[in-house]
């Protein structure tokens, strides 16, 4: 156990305190992936905006022009779809601009979206540098691996959190699946594919963006015109992703979160690892 | 269980430790402010970043294009410039295509198509020569003179759309060497016939080019597309084609070629957009 042991020196040793019989905590997150991690909110939300205001350009799903509107963005169809049935929207100026003016930096701003993808996409290289050097300095990266058993155990995690709310109202007894892993099945899922799809997204955008010179990478995704289709659906994994999981740490609480700040865990019981 | 029996992906129990409830207390404190600064100050940075019209939008009518906004965008577009410029290499060549995978070229051309009045009395002006005069030369003589390459290429729009199309021109580098510029020649300037707005008003259109790119053997003076001459939508009588650059690096109906050591002014560049554009 000499892994453990170290930490608990230090942090005794830093913090200058008599030894006092106090409140056990576990050590859950390195300095540097707590860093990246709170970092990635700024940078995906830059990167996302001026994500589709790229898109505007030259969208990938489009139609026929219709014949009275002449629009053939099915994004742009969604906005004028949006304008139409909901209350208040009626009156919008510009119905196939809804989603560009409410989902991006607006419309018709292809050279400053360019610049602003540049610039986040260089921090986002930057800071996932920074979380893989923590999840090795840390050793977080063992908790990230799938273990044989995920399948199953993930589909418990699924059943217990699709059931929760309905247990929560029939005021009935709802156990939590037991693991004795830093993260259950489900987690231990999400947590692994969002930084596969943040290697991915960053290929993807390398083989549109150089797609001459990475033309072997372009390749692997099946040439430029199918890279941009698959960074596009790998912005939709981060933003189907970040909902459930700002939900879940909330209700999960004050404990999750602050482990993400201060690194400390004091729900030592839960993350415990058996040998 | 020691960590040799749990292997070297096997996960490791977390490090643990007791602390006064009054240190975690004052420790999580610090770090929630701490953390709580830096959101804010992260949102403001983030939220200068962006555009005037989606601020305004937002209902913060302050102006805040500060000099440091522009000099933070300029120097990531500079940076990813060299970048690009890095990666450029003269013998890396683009992919190439068969017949049956040409797909539609769309004019791209927002403004006005000149009329095809200009191409009888076309001609092409080199200037910044080796030889300090500038040369005239009409389509015949630069189609007999060297020899025609042919090639599938694509073309990418910074739009995001890209066509595949087959070109036959000479190559650049052959006028290069019929031509050499100036020893300290660095920059092609490209200037175009197509030069008139949507309205019809002057609109003078003229690229940048590296020399680097402009001697790339698949970058062409194109004369003919899909095996005809090249119409006016397509830039007649003679195009640039420089598939390792955007498509708006791709001038049609060029008129002058100036070689210079300075780097000339660039329509896009002016307008918001990189430099370089190598692809």
């Amino acid at each position: 156990m000499s892994r453990s042991t170290t930490p608990r020196k230090e942090a005794i040793s830093a913090s200058t305190l008599p030894e006092l019989p106090g409140v056990l905590v576990a050590k859950r997150h390195h300095l540097l992936v707590r860093w990246s991690h709170w970092l990635n909110v700024p940078i995906l939300l830059g990167l996302i905006l001026s994500g589709i205001s790229i898109y505007w350009a030259s969208p990938i799903y489009q139609h026929k022009p219709d014949p009275n509107t002449g629009n053939f963005d099915v994004l742009a169809d969604i906005g004028i779809w949006i304008c139409a049935h909901v209350p208040g929207l009626h009156h919008y100026s510009s119905p196939p601009d809804w989603i560009y003016n409410h989902m991006s930096l607006g419309p018709g701003m292809l050279a400053l979206a360019l610049r602003l993808h540049w610039l986040y996409a260089y921090a986002f290289m930057l800071n996932g540098a920074v979380y893989v050097a923590g999840l090795i300095a840390g050793g977080g990266w063992r908790g990230l691996l799938p273990r044989r058993t995920d399948l199953l155990d993930a589909f418990r995690m699924f059943r217990y959190y699709l059931g929760f709310p309905l247990a929560k109202l029939a005021r009935r007894h709802w156990p939590h699946p037991g693991f004795n892993t830093k993260y259950n099945a489900l987690q231990r899922a999400a947590y692994f594919s969002v930084p596969l799809a943040g290697c991915l997204s960053v290929a993807t955008g390398w083989a549109i963006h150089k797609p001459m010179q990475f033309h072997s990478l372009a390749a692997i995704f099946g040439g430029f015109d199918a890279a941009r289709v698959w960074h596009f659906w790998l912005m939709w994994v981060f933003i189907l992703f970040v909902v459930p999981h700002v939900i879940l740490v909330f209700a999960d609480g004050w404990d999750t979160f602050r482990g993400m700040i201060v690194g400390w865990s004091a729900r030592v019981k839960r993350s415990e690892v058996h040998g | 269980m020691n960590n040799k029996a749990r292997g070297f992906f096997g996960e490791r129990p977390l490090p643990k430790f007791e602390v006064d409830p009054q240190v975690l207390r004052r420790r999580s404190r610090r770090d929630v402010l701490l953390f709580g600064a830096g959101a804010v100050a992260a949102l403001a940075g983030a939220g200068s970043l962006l555009p005037q019209n989606t601020l305004t939008g937002l209902g913060l009518r302050r102006n805040v294009n500060s000099p440091g906004k522009e000099w933070l965008l300029n120097s990531a577009l500079r940076i990813d410039d060299d970048v690009a410029e890095t990666l450029y290499s003269p013998r890396r060549t683009v992919p190439t295509y068969t017949k049956s995978q040409i797909t539609p070229l769309k004019n791209n051309y927002n403004g006005a198509t000149p009329a095809p009045r200009y191409i009888p009395g076309w001609h092409l002006t080199l200037d910044g020569l080796a030889s300090g005069v500038s040369a005239p030369l009409d389509i015949r003589s630069l189609m007999t003179r060297f020899s025609i390459h042919e090639q599938i290429t694509r073309l990418v729009c910074v739009e995001g759309w890209s066509a595949i199309a087959w070109w036959a021109g000479l190559r650049f580098d052959d006028l290069l060497r019929a031509f050499p510029p100036t020893s300290q020649a660095k920059w092609v300037r490209v200037e175009s016939s197509v030069n008139l707005d949507a309205s019809g008003n002057p609109d003078p259109y003229y690229v940048s080019i590296d020399l680097a790119t402009a001697r790339h053997p698949q970058t062409l003076l194109a004369t003919h597309l899909n095996g005809q001459p090249l119409t006016v939508e397509h830039g007649a009588p003679l195009r640039l084609l420089v598939p390792v650059k955007l498509g708006l690096k791709n001038v049609k109906a060029i008129t002058k070629i100036t070689y210079s050591a300075e780097d000339p002014k660039d329509y896009w560049a002016e307008r918001g957009y990189s430099r370089y554009d190598g692809i």
